[in-house]
């Protein structure tokens, strides 16, 4: 091995990931934001909420790690398509806007 | 063959009959066409006569209604009655100027429209918010691809630009850190916009985490949230040096905004080197600060060729960071599992580096950038070589004592609870395990044994008081 070689292969040491505590909380965030909206949507079959869960369960999907379990992204897209298919089976008027509601 | 045949009468069979059948079908129904006929001609009859032809504004429903009930039951008994009692209405001179008066409408009949409900209405116009969501949800999944293959592709071009530079350096470049080694591994992607890159097996260091913290181009919202508060491309390295080979030493060179963040943020640097000093008085920057705990370190550190690396891409460097106390973020008492413990400490040399891809090709961005991986390397041989003087040298280990200390002190008082209260659970577990056993005898002992503990306990502080009496 050349002296001015920096590498040695007996110093090799495996990777060993550690426990961030700056990690990204985003996903977990929207998962619960968009658990809260999702129960809105079929409980007071408010359609805004129903859509609202939709676009966190996105979101959380986009920001997810690979590491991590997909049954939370899945469970939250369910959770809000159910919202939104449920609200909309009931009642298929449009939707009407928070703004809407408030002015009447 | 058989079976096709036996179908094929039977078919044969059945249409024969139907075809004699569809015949006489209807033959019955004949007669009932003709006497329908005959009720459909007495209808128009009744609907000739005048009385019930007449149009009735809407409250003469219920008169209508009577004069048809009549009409029907009493049919034969009206016709008698008209010859007899409506004799003058065939009188012409009773009925003078009555038929001009019937022309014109007496009053124009109200029109009430009922309330049709909203559903009925299919008018796709009214559903503009929902189309407005799901144009929404397009255009999010549409950049959401297009941002995670421009973030694969400035990985990929930063990895192939500097593959050479690491494979001179480290034994095993790539590893995600399974069971089995695998060769080809190159960035393991943490996330969509987070790409690690684990070398090791080289003199003076365990091993260099690089990591790429790009940009959230496939999240929509982070995209509008980046377009507030602008944030750029960041390789984050991080050396994990040997012990033997890295003196003790906190130094930091950072920008103004990430100086600031990291004194908050960092436990290290908040406990040794919380001074931020201006950059030029170490002939950098002006927008750099420098934090450190020894000055000959720092002065040391700072050499010219690494100044004049600064100097020449200064908005390339976000921060330089050597410590060999660094322990990662500051940890508040909610989030530290152990906070009686001093945390983990560990040599690190760390180094942020942006990648300015605005307005300039990206494989441009990451060719000047090498100068900036080959000043890793050699920051990496110059710890290594560095050894504080004497003075120095005291100063860093008077430094770690003293924070030692304040640490002990401040847990003092919960190490001592932490400890009576192990002490009570094992005396707790002792006397449970004694109750558990069957033998009375044993039992009795082990009270006898608990009570002259306790008297002793108790005993000095009797002698005590009785000391203090006399």
């Amino acid at each position: 091995m050349n002296s001015t070689d920096p590498r040695r292969s007996d110093r090799i040491q495996r990777y060993v990931p550690l426990v961030k505590n700056g990690e990204d909380l985003t996903p977990d965030y929207m998962n619960i934001m968009g658990m809260v909206f999702s129960m809105c949507g079929l409980m007071m079959r408010m359609k805004w909420c129903a859509w609202v869960a939709l676009c966190c369960s996105c979101v959380s999907f986009a920001n997810t790690q690979t590491m991590d379990d997909n049954k939370q992204v899945f469970s939250s897209f369910m959770l809000s398509f159910s919202a939104l298919i449920m609200s909309y089976m009931q009642n298929p008027t449009p939707m009407i806007p928070p703004w809407a509601s408030a002015s009447d | 063959m058989q079976i096709l045949k036996f179908l094929s009468i039977f078919l044969l069979l059945h249409c024969a009959l139907g075809n004699f059948a569809g015949e006489n079908e209807f033959a019955e129904f004949e007669d009932f066409e003709d006497s329908e006929q005959n009720f459909v001609e007495e209808n128009e009859q009744v609907q000739e006569d005048p009385a019930a032809n007449q149009f009735i504004p809407v409250n003469g429903e219920n008169l209508n209604e009577e004069a048809l009930i009549e009409e029907e039951s009493d049919e034969e008994e009206v016709d008698i009655e008209v010859d007899s009692e409506f004799e003058h209405f065939q009188d012409t001179d009773e009925f003078e100027g009555f038929e001009e008066k019937e022309e014109k409408p007496l009053t124009e009949p109200k029109i009430t429209i009922a309330k049709v409900p909203l559903n009925l209405i299919h008018n796709w116009d009214s559903y503009y918010l929902e189309i407005l969501m799901i144009a929404i949800m397009v255009a999010y999944f549409i950049n959401f691809a297009m941002g995670r293959s421009k973030n694969s592709k400035i990985a990929s071009t930063w990895f192939e630009l500097n593959k050479q530079l690491l494979e001179e350096n480290f034994a095993m470049v790539g590893d995600d850190g399974s069971k089995e080694r695998n060769e080809n591994v190159n960035l393991v992607k943490e996330s969509e916009n987070v790409y690690t890159l684990w070398c090791s097996g080289r003199t003076c260091c365990e091993g260099m985490l690089v990591e790429l913290r790009l940009i959230k181009r496939h999240d929509l919202v982070a995209l509008i949230a980046n377009l507030m508060k602008p944030s750029v491309d960041q390789v984050h390295i991080t050396v994990r040096m040997s012990k033997e080979d890295m003196d003790n030493f906190v130094f930091a060179a950072a920008i103004k905004k990430t100086a600031l963040q990291i004194t908050k943020d960092l436990q290290d640097i908040s406990i040794y080197s919380p001074e931020r000093k201006a950059g030029e008085k170490f002939n950098l920057p002006a927008s750099f600060q420098v934090m450190s705990e020894i000055g000959e370190a720092t002065s040391a550190m700072l050499d010219s060729k690494i100044i004049a690396i600064l100097n020449k891409y200064p908005e390339y460097v976000d921060y330089i960071h050597f410590s060999d106390q660094f322990s990662g973020m500051k940890l508040t008492d909610d989030i530290n599992p152990n906070p009686n413990k001093m945390p983990d400490v560990e040599k690190v040399l760390r180094f942020g580096f942006n990648l300015q891809t605005k307005g300039v090709p990206l494989e441009e961005t990451l060719t000047r950038l090498k100068p900036l991986m080959s000043m890793v390397f050699y920051c990496m041989d110059k710890v290594k070589r560095y050894r504080l003087s004497r003075e120095g040298k005291l100063k860093a280990d008077k430094n770690r004592q003293k924070v030692e200390e304040a640490f002990l002190k401040s847990t003092h008082q919960a190490r001592a609870e932490a400890a009576a209260a192990k002490r009570e659970e094992k005396k707790r577990q002792e006397k449970e395990k004694i109750l558990a056993e069957e033998d009375p005898e044993k039992q009795r002992r082990w009270e006898i044994k608990e009570e002259k503990r306790q008297a002793k306990k108790r005993a000095p502080r009797m002698k005590q008081l009785k000391v203090k009496a006399l």
